[in-house]
């Protein structure tokens, strides 16, 4: 009797022990997964670098003075201090998901995944490179490091160029592991798995970074039409995304004013460039990208930066972003680097090298390439190029119009404000904003709230917005 | 009469000789309130022995006594002990009457009712009449003030809002980590928690905590366990203390009914101040349509050019409020046999809230039995049903509008007679009418406690529970029409439905046998063993439709883009304890616990967890001689420990998909959050050391506590920064120490047949210290708030300064030789003024994050007094925090939109006091205004906007306060009247809540927080929903 109720007591605890064991494993996380499929990391890193280029270029559009805001004296239009906290960290997110990308295509041997994977990187990071400097990247992402610390501005401009040349390297392998899908669905939303274009858009990006360096003696000319060559030939090779969650951000901001919540808004200086009462060559772009007003006689009216809405702000007043418009339609492409730009960045070069004839053709094949994009009739598009306001002749071509016609041409994109920068805003009747708080041009921005606050022992002095960075002295 | 003494005392006299010398005798008899009703379970003890026994149902009891000069002592939570010197009679009938918050048993840990003579650890028990007079809709802010060691701070003043509650300081570092206490009703955990999962709206939606779903009037009476020792049987769910509440129950004979109906009226208790001088404009220009609210020229300027212009401002803050109001009705009905008994009670509320379109309304039903078969075998079955919700506000987003809102307008002018928007901008009560939220919560709790007593010296108690709730939330905001010159409410997009489907349940069982033995006539023990299971499960499924296609029809089915998502979590633990308890001549008492804890919220391996605890109790005034003024003694000293685990899925780091809605297909992106293997448990050791004494027959009485807790291997989701990888990572990373005092005074000052006096004094004061965070960290953000142009204010743990530091910007100190640490701000110190530059003359601001305040009182402390005087008992209630700050975010908007009363001085010049950068003094004279000042010079924004807006160190104020928490008469109407009709008792209520309120902070009351219940972030306030003064009339009719 002793012994069966021992045996009865033992063999409960035991059952009870291991029952409680099972009863207790219940942590394992029903709603994430621990890894990730890295076409869905593909898919991810593909959309949020062209939304990154949205994000900053929300920022970067009021200080180039293409968008302007209905308030009067907005943070953003006058050069105060604003808080890009959110910015910071889509962009650190986006990178910290490449990052995983990279390290799972390494794994797996698949190059053309680790070299797409260097790209993108190349193009967030420079994002950040061109608006703080200074940046966490050697010892960022891991997580193995709480506060990382931040890589000189020159080290994570190098590191851009580093890793473009490594993706290049890269993506000219053969024998990836892994492909990737080339159907339309494909989740390479920019290039749809073709390598070859990818590498035509890391050379491109090259020539954008190596042209940036043209206020500092390590600008190489040489280098530039190096790579220009290996990159883009016509709009097809373009590196945009079209495939959003519901909506083109930009198209997300058009919906958004048209239902009275006021945003996207034309500058001033902008409809004017673009109406060109001057020379009075009217761009026939400006229609397919703004709202007509509600004055017949006056159908394009931009908002000066800094001064706000004129009326109450609902009555067609002012010139907005269309919804129907080439940048902000629901599923307009979201340019990350265009072939246009590979044009411009040529004649720029050309001219600083003094080949004008190279430099003038490039030009108009920029200007064309844009309009043609933009499904310009061939008419308007002919009057304007030919206007000898445009058509000036090799001879007669200065740095501004290049300038002034890239600018036209990459609205929206934040490497216009890298441009302006680098040209000291010399762009024909550019001003301050109306009630600037600074007296003087806007050349970076001031380090976010959310590194100040959780890493604020590795964030850099930084003086004022004016302070020029060290591509840009 | 005079007959019936006579005959008492022959049969005395005879009797006498024959008892005189005798041993052992029997003492019967009966124990009845003072209205004559008999008092079941009334604990009768042979004083300076342990020989007692309890009251039965009719209230009677027998009990066998030895010895001569025999005084009994009986007891019952709730009312005035009474003590009998028991006479030659072996018959005696006592009353005992209600009063007095210290009674001589308490409930504590898993509902065991206990002397509190017996206790080494403080425990301190509310009646349920206290917490009903101040008619409170939330039982946690009816224990406001009433409690020693206890912190209440309402979220705010929303209809159903939240309320928080700590006990003995923040324990766990832990932004989101629960500091509050454990809610145990008839034994059974109950959830307290305040749901936020998965909207970013609920968590400033005031949503309600769940013990707000408890009917007040169901309240016997509410223990608060605070130490550690106190709490370690509940394990670490009552780590932070334990809250437990007894509900009313039946007593056996006649039906009874209790009816009790209250209504009353709320109001803003307190709005911040504006200057009326200057209207809307911007740079001194009047423009009606500007954000600037109050940038413009003077009202008499602005008149001039805009004959429509007022001739007076808006006060629009308080015009944004209205008066709101509440309806309670309960009704209970009781009785029974012996064998069989019932409550049911009902109970309605319905309040509307002071902020346009906030509501909430709450249905509760209960049923509780106490059935028995034979001596043996007791059953206890209980159900209660309660159904709350209502309509809830972002306060926060409406009080940032209004101080959007320019006074030059009318706030409630809001609405065109098309129902679309009137106004030039954003109309915050437009928008509480169009954009809302709305939950509806189905709640269940039941329990069955069952005891089965086979012999004297066993027990064997069960209790099983469920806590089952669903939570339907849904906000839903129109579209816009399409009209012409309509103006859309810019929260509400092209309009939205959202839907929240949200189910918890907790399900718990509890095992205990009690083993107790007499070891002759002066030791006694009672050990118990036990075992315990809780199991929780949550789910939550979220729909969201956005872009309606008809504007104002709001359904999911009508949306252009749809969206769900899905979250679920399960969580366990078991647990195995023991306690045996110690009794030495019933002066002596010595109580070990011990406890093991199995959790599923962290790894194998490091998920079980044993913690003891140990408590001596001494009641020196039985055991050593005593003067005589002194009644009662008693020395208590605990050591305890305890331990926590975590949350659910901490213990890895997730990657979370996202859908692309216009191709279907999937993204996946690395979560925000790093989960750690190897996470332990906290530990947070307490020593406590107490005494009690009353005297003067009771009059009066202290009760006072030393404490001090470690917390170690705090559990915390460090904020880090974002370029890690990982928004947050959770880890094992410090140590805190909280360390304090209590103090509870109890005296009666007055006390004869018509007229008593009652006071009740109660103050804490708790210090607590970072001890150390992770190694590799030098701070631990808990939580930011905004603040123009870098005045956020941010809470920071940082090793050797307290939990709840306010950290921001400050105005530059000239330091010379002095040494900056970089930290502190040396307010003696003179301020930098620019020397040169755009800001020339004014002062400099200082952008390194630098400690200006603290969240945490240095001390609390509560008054009661209650004066009866015959029928009528008038109570009042101070209460008061000193000693900590708050950031005051409404004050940075008012400074930067020029509403503050102190930017009335924008048409004057002057010399800021300070020094220039090479030590000199500011002689510089300079414009307070906006644009071209006086002297000609460009002041662009002005001082205002340029410097003072971006200076955290301006918003962070002093928020101690002192109010008049609560007042009230209650008249008890004769029982001449009432016994003639057909009531046994009644009587009428006037209650005045936070009356009166004294403090210099600027804004609303301090005491609201701009995050819920549930969050330690405690340090920001500003847009909070507003805190109320009610008035109220309440009627209670027993029949």
């Amino acid at each position: 009797m002793r012994k069966f109720i021992y045996y009865t007591l033992l063999s409960l605890i035991v059952i009870g022990a291991g029952s409680c064991k099972k009863f207790l494993d219940v942590n394992t996380n029903p709603n994430s997964p621990t890894t990730a499929p890295i076409n869905g990391l593909l898919l991810r890193v593909t959309n949020q670098t062209a939304l990154n280029v949205f994000r900053v270029g929300d920022i970067t559009s009021y200080y180039v003075q293409y968008l302007a805001s209905p308030n009067a004296a907005s943070p953003t239009d006058t050069y105060d201090q604003i808080d890009a906290s959110g910015t910071w960290t889509n962009l650190y997110d986006v990178m910290t998901d490449i990052y995983d990308m990279e390290k799972m295509a390494e794994g797996a041997g698949a190059t053309q995944y680790q070299g797409v994977a260097k790209v993108l990187m190349a193009v967030n990071l420079g994002l950040v490179h061109n608006l703080w400097g200074a940046a966490p990247f050697t010892t960022a992402f891991s997580g193995e490091t709480p506060t990382p610390t931040y890589d000189e501005a020159t080290a994570n401009f190098a590191r851009v160029l580093s890793l473009l040349d490594e993706g290049i390297a890269l993506l000219q392998q053969t024998g990836s592991k892994i492909t990737m899908p080339t159907t339309a669905t494909s989740p390479d939303l920019i290039h749809r798995g073709n390598t070859t274009r990818w590498l035509k858009t890391a050379h491109a990006l090259k020539a954008r970074y190596l042209n940036q360096l043209s206020k500092t003696p390590q600008y190489n000319p040489t280098a530039i039409f190096d790579a220009l060559s290996k990159s883009y030939t016509s709009n097809a090779d373009d590196a945009f995304v079209n495939t959003f969650d519901v909506r083109n951000p930009w198209n997300a901001v058009a919906v958004a004013n048209a239902g009275q919540i006021l945003q996207g808004w034309l500058s001033e200086y902008y409809v004017n460039m673009m109406r060109d009462t001057v020379n009075n060559n009217f761009d026939p772009r400006l229609p397919l990208i703004a709202t007509v007003t509600k004055f017949p006689d006056h159908p394009y009216i931009g908002t000066r930066n800094g001064k706000g809405r004129i009326g109450t702000g609902i009555n067609q007043e002012e010139s907005y972003l269309s919804t129907t418009g080439y940048y902000s339609s629901q599923t307009s492409p979201l340019f990350i680097i265009t072939y246009e730009e590979t044009k411009f960045i040529e004649a720029e070069v050309a001219f600083r090298t003094n080949d004008k004839p190279r430099a003038y053709a490039a030009y108009l094949e920029g200007i064309r390439a844009n309009m043609t994009k933009m499904n310009v009739p061939a008419a308007a598009m002919n009057a304007y190029i030919n206007h000898p306001s445009v058509s000036v002749g090799a001879d007669n071509l200065t740095l501004e119009l290049i300038m002034r016609e890239k600018w036209k041409a990459l609205f929206l994109n934040p490497v216009t404000w890298d441009d302006a920068r680098r040209f000291d805003y010399a762009y024909q009747g550019f001003i301050l904003p109306l009630n600037a708080v600074q007296a003087t041009f806007i050349r970076r921005l001031i380090y976010p709230n959310v590194e100040r606050s959780r890493n604020g022992a590795n964030v850099p002095n930084v003086g004022s917005v004016i302070d020029k960075l060290w591509w840009d002295q | 009469m005079k007959k019936m003494l006579l005959l008492a005392w022959s049969i005395i006299f005879i009797s006498l000789p024959l008892f005189v010398f005798s041993q052992t005798r029997t003492i019967t008899g009966t124990v009845t309130d003072d209205k004559g009703d008999p008092l079941p379970l009334v604990s009768v003890v042979q004083k300076g022995t342990n020989n007692g026994t309890t009251t039965n149902e009719q209230g009677g009891f027998s009990l066998g006594v030895t010895g001569n000069n025999v005084v009994l002592v009986f007891s019952y939570s709730g009312m005035q002990s009474q003590e009998l010197n028991v006479g030659t009679s072996n018959t005696y009938n006592v009353i005992l009457r209600s009063g007095g918050q210290l009674s001589e048993v308490v409930v504590t840990a898993l509902g065991i009712r206990r002397e509190k003579r017996a206790l080494g650890y403080s425990a301190q028990e509310v009646s349920g009449d206290a917490l009903v007079q101040t008619r409170q809709t939330n039982i946690v802010n009816a224990l406001r003030g009433q409690v020693a060691g206890v912190q209440i701070n309402s979220g705010g003043g929303a209809p159903g809002q939240g309320s928080r509650i700590v006990i003995r300081g923040v324990k766990s570092l832990g932004p989101g980590k629960n500091n509050q206490p454990l809610f145990v009703i008839d034994g059974i955990v109950m959830d307290n928690s305040t749901i936020t999962g998965g909207d970013a709206q609920a968590s400033i939606r005031g949503m309600s905590n769940r013990a707000a779903d408890i009917n007040p009037d169901d309240v016997e009476s509410i223990s608060i366990l605070r130490g550690g020792a106190a709490t370690a049987l509940y394990g670490q769910a009552g780590s932070n203390g334990v809250v437990v509440i007894t509900t009313k129950s039946a007593k056996a004979g006649k039906l009874r009914v209790n009816f009790t109906s209250t209504y009353g009226i709320e109001e803003v208790n307190k709005f911040p101040d504006v200057q009326t001088t200057y209207t809307q404009g911007y740079l001194g220009v009047y423009d009606p349509n500007t954000i600037f609210t109050n940038w413009g020229p003077t009202v008499d300027a602005a008149r001039a050019i805009d004959p429509t212009h007022p001739d007076k401002l808006f006060h629009n803050y308080a015009r944004g409020y209205q008066q709101g109001n509440q309806v309670r009705n309960s009704i209970s009905l009781s009785g029974g046999t012996d064998n069989a008994l019932i409550t049911s009670s009902f109970s309605h509320f319905k309040q509307n809230g002071v902020l346009p379109n906030s509501d909430y309304e709450n249905f509760s039903v209960r049923l509780n039995t106490q059935l028995r078969a034979g001596t043996k075998f007791r059953f206890s079955p209980t159900i209660n049903y309660i159904k709350s919700g209502g309509y809830r506000v972002n306060a926060e987003r409406y009080n940032e509008q209004l101080s959007y809102w320019s006074p030059r307008w009318d706030v409630q002018d809001y609405i065109k007679e098309d129902g679309t928007m009137q106004g030039y901008r954003d109309n915050p009560i437009y928008g509480t009418s169009v954009n809302r939220f709305k939950d509806d919560v189905n709640r269940f709790i039941g329990n069955l406690s069952a005891t089965f007593s086979p012999v004297n010296w066993f027990d064997l108690d069960y209790r099983g529970g469920v806590d089952y709730y669903t939570d339907f939330r849904r906000h839903a905001a129109p579209g816009p029409r399409g009209l012409a010159g309509e103006r859309n409410f810019s929260d509400n997009g092209l309009g939205f439905v959202r839907e929240f489907r949200i189910s918890n349940r907790i399900l718990t069982s509890n095992l205990i046998g009690t083993f107790k033995k007499d070891w002759g006539s002066s030791f006694n023990t009672t050990l118990r063993l036990g075992n315990d299971v809780r199991a929780q499960k949550f789910d939550r499924v979220t729909a969201t439709g956005s872009e309606l296609d008809i504007p104002t029809l709001l359904t999911i089915n009508n949306s252009k883009v749809r969206a769900t998502d899905q979250y679920m979590e399960d969580y366990r633990i078991v647990s195995a304890f023991g306690d045996l308890s110690v009794g030495f001549n019933n002066y002596l008492f010595l109580n070990v616990t011990g406890r093991n804890d199995w959790s599923s919220s962290l790894s194998p391996g490091f998920n079980s967890f044993f913690y003891p605890s140990a408590s001596l109790s001494y009641v020196f005034t039985d055991h050593l001689p005593k003067p005589n003024w002194l009644t009662f003694g008693k020395l208590r000293g605990s050591i305890a420990e305890v331990g926590k685990d975590t949350d659910p899925y901490e213990t890895n780091a997730y990657y979370n998909s996202s859908i692309l809605t216009s191709s279907s297909q999937v993204t996946w992106t690395r979560g925000d959050r790093r989960g750690e293997f190897s996470l332990r448990p906290e530990k947070t050791t307490t020593l406590e050391l107490g005494t009690e004494l009353r005297g003067l027959n009771n009059r009066i009485g202290i009760d006072f506590s030393w404490y001090k807790l470690n917390s170690r291997d705090q559990i915390i989701p460090v904020f880090v920064s974002p370029t890690s990888g990982f928004g947050s990572v959770i880890t094992n990373a410090g140590e805190v120490e909280n360390r304090g005092i209590e103090l509870v005074l109890t005296g009666s000052p007055i006390k004869s047949r018509d007229f008593s006096w009652d006071a009740t004094l109660n103050f804490s004061r708790n210090r607590n210290n970072v001890v150390s965070i992770k190694e590799g960290l030098t701070e631990i953000v808990v939580g930011d708030w905004f603040g123009y142009v870098g005045a956020t204010a941010t809470m920071k743990y940082i090793p050797g300064y307290p939990v709840g530091n306010i950290y921001g910007t400050t105005y530059q100190r000239f330091y010379g030789t002095k040494e900056d640490d970089k930290r502190t701000i040396d307010r003696s110190l003179p301020i930098v003024i620019a020397g040169t530059g755009t800001n020339a003359g004014f002062p400099v601001r200082d952008l390194t994050q630098r400690i200006l305040g603290n969240s945490q009182p240095d001390w609390i402390g509560g008054i009661t007094n209650t004066f009866a005087y015959k029928n009528f008992t008038l109570s009042f209630l101070f209460e008061t925090q000193q000693g900590h700050e708050r950031y005051n975010q409404l004050a940075n908007f008012q400074a930067a939109f020029g509403t503050a009363p102190f930017t009335a001085d924008r048409n004057t010049t002057k010399v800021f006091s300070g020094v220039l950068a090479n030590g000199t003094p500011n002689t510089q004279v300079v414009y307070m205004g906006q644009g071209v000042g006086p002297d000609g010079r460009n002041y662009t924004d002005g001082y205002y906007r340029n410097v003072y807006r971006g200076v955290t160190e301006n918003f962070v104020e002093d928020a101690s306060w002192v109010r008049l928490r609560n007042l009230s008469l209650t008249y008890r109407i004769p029982t001449g009247i009432t016994r003639t009709n057909i009531f046994r008792d009644a009587s009428i209520t006037f209650t005045g809540n936070n009356l009166f309120l004294w403090t210099d902070f600027s804004g609303f009351d301090p005491d609201a927080s701009s995050f819920h219940s549930g969050s330690n972030v405690d340090a920001f306030t500003g847009f909070a929903y507003p805190s109320i003064r009610s008035y109220l009339v309440s009627l209670n009719v027993n029949f």
